[in-house]
């Protein structure tokens, strides 16, 4: 690889890696889980399984993509060898169907920010109303489009002229907002309340299993541990880095976000709303969107007497929205393009490839609330076997031999000891089975007809769709792994 | 707000952005590190 291939120090790693933590996940998804789920008695678990489950395999991801120097597909096939390739690309097909929704989504945030900012979203009488005729028509189509294209070239530029240019300013500028956010948010009158609220665990739910288990699928995707998307920067590495102290910073940085944005939220809907704020909070509304994009642009609206303060307000928000989405865009887009580079082709005909397919697949998400629904569900889901594949590819190379030799090699500033090895190899795969078992026997009470593949929300269409896709790498395993490990090519 | 609140604040948000300082501290001393070994 070239020289410019690499990110040119350990801080534009980092940032772009926070990046891709850092998500509207962090804002919206987070209050509403806390809020679920017994506030303090959630935040609890969630700081626990931050130790046991992302903080592990965020230094897997970065050991993974630093000694392979290959894609999800490569770095399994050569740790775990050629016959599990397949692992690989059941990563990267995860993170990209997720990519697919994820465009539309990023659109709404450009959508709201422009909104927010020209003032009609103050303008409209019925928050509601104005979502429902903005999420019906062609309009999600054209900021996906947008969105999809800003990312293509940002990527096709590389990494240091592209994604270390753009993280560079957007995710310091998503922290100065968020920070701004929070300063106003807990000087609201009544802020405390929120606060309080946000804090006191409720000792009747906290040993509630389903409240533990929440907080580790939490923690998971809000890191991004086990999506392939940190293995992904991580090729880009300079061999003299180092992994787990980076590791560290990325998941207690995600995690501090999380904590800034809940109490930002939690202040300010406790403050302001004139209605039973928690009702608000922990309503999901039409594809997890009630919070953000109804009930939040009407808090806003009264933040204070002056028009030009509310949207000052509503503004930086949504951008902030916005960088945090496009930053985590970014890397799906690079782990999707990174693996056809590993396939021998040329970062520009790979884009083009990765960027057209983005927006034809994300046309349903953008049409279709439902469809979005269930893409979210079913590989918002598959990322906890993502992490079981990263886990198992470990256990197969040997938990102390990629320990001492990858993770405590060259450029390490912090050796880790063998606690590393049970976490690994024990407690992660105790973790995965417990959290497929719950969820399995969990859907079933949720949905009578339980197996139905063309349900929304069901486990039948999430073990169709994943089955599906695993038979066909399984299929084409030999071929895959032969392509990457045959065909490289300076990129 | 009640003790448990207290007690839950003090040790999330000491434990999440406690944990930050004291690794982001860790890194920049590295870097000082390797920056006075001539390391870029």
């Amino acid at each position: 690889m070239k020289q410019e291939e690499f990110f040119s120090s350990r801080w534009a790693l980092i940032i772009a890696t926070i990046g891709i933590a850092v998500g509207t996940g962090n804002i919206w998804r987070f209050s509403r889980i806390v809020a679920q789920n017994g506030g303090g008695s959630f935040l609890i678990p969630w700081a626990i399984f931050l130790l046991i489950w992302s903080v592990p395999l965020i230094i897997a991801e970065f050991a993974l993509g630093k000694s392979a120097r290959f894609g999800p597909i490569g770095a399994i096939a050569k740790t775990a060898g050629r016959n599990f390739g397949w692992m690989g690309a059941f990563i990267v097909f995860v993170s990209t169907a997720i990519m697919f929704y994820y465009s539309v989504v990023t659109g709404w945030c450009l959508k709201y920010f422009l909104s927010a900012l020209s003032g009609s979203l103050f303008d409209a009488a019925d928050n509601l109303k104005y979502w429902e005729n903005f999420s019906s028509g062609y309009q999600p189509l054209i900021y996906h489009f947008i969105s999809m294209a800003f990312v293509a070239v940002v990527v096709y530029r590389g990494i240091t002229k592209g994604i270390e240019k753009v993280t560079k300013f957007m995710v310091p500028a998503l922290l100065i907002i968020l920070v701004i956010l929070f300063v106003r948010a807990v000087t609201l009158p009544n802020a405390i309340e929120g606060i309080k609220y946000f804090f006191t665990p409720k000792l009747d739910v906290i040993l509630d299993y389903k409240v533990w288990l929440n907080a580790l699928t939490q923690n998971a995707w809000d890191t991004g541990a086990g999506w392939g998307l940190i293995l992904t920067y991580a090729v880009y590495m300079r061999k003299k880095e180092d992994i787990s102290l980076n590791a560290a910073l990325i998941g207690f940085g995600n995690n501090s976000v999380s904590l800034l944005a809940g109490i930002t939220i939690f202040s300010t809907v406790f403050s302001l709303s004139s209605v039973d704020a928690m009702t608000q909070v922990s309503q999901s509304g039409p594809a997890n969107t009630g919070l953000t994009f109804i009930f939040l642009p009407l808090l806003f609206s009264k933040m204070s007497s002056s028009y030009l303060i509310n949207v000052f307000f509503a503004s930086i928000f949504f951008i902030a929205l916005f960088f945090a989405a496009v930053t985590s865009l970014i890397s799906m887009v690079e782990l999707a393009t990174r693996t056809f580079i590993d396939f021998g082709l040329r970062r520009r005909r790979a884009i083009i490839i990765v960027a057209a397919a983005g927006f034809l697949f994300g046309i349903p998400s953008a049409l279709n609330l439902d469809f979005l629904t269930n893409q979210d569900w079913v590989w918002g889901v598959g990322l906890i076997l993502s992490g079981a594949f990263i886990s198992f590819s470990i256990i197969k190379y040997g938990a102390d031999k990629f320990r001492t030799e990858i993770i405590n090699g060259y450029g390490s500033d912090v050796k880790i000891g063998k606690w590393y090895n049970f976490v690994i190899g024990i407690l992660i795969p105790i973790q995965v089975i417990v959290l497929i078992l719950w969820w399995l026997v969990s859907s079933v009470g949720w949905d009578p007809e339980w197996w139905n593949p063309f349900h929304i929300e069901n486990a039948g269409t999430a073990i169709f769709q994943w089955a599906l896709i695993l038979v066909l790498f399984i299929s084409f395993n030999r071929l895959m792994v032969r392509y990457t490990l045959n065909n490289r090519k300076e990129d | 707000m009640e003790i448990s609140g207290v007690i839950t604040l003090i040790a999330v948000t000491g434990l999440v952005w406690g944990g930050l300082a004291f690794f982001l501290s860790r890194a920049v001393k590295y870097e000082k590190i390797k920056k006075a070994n001539g390391e870029k």
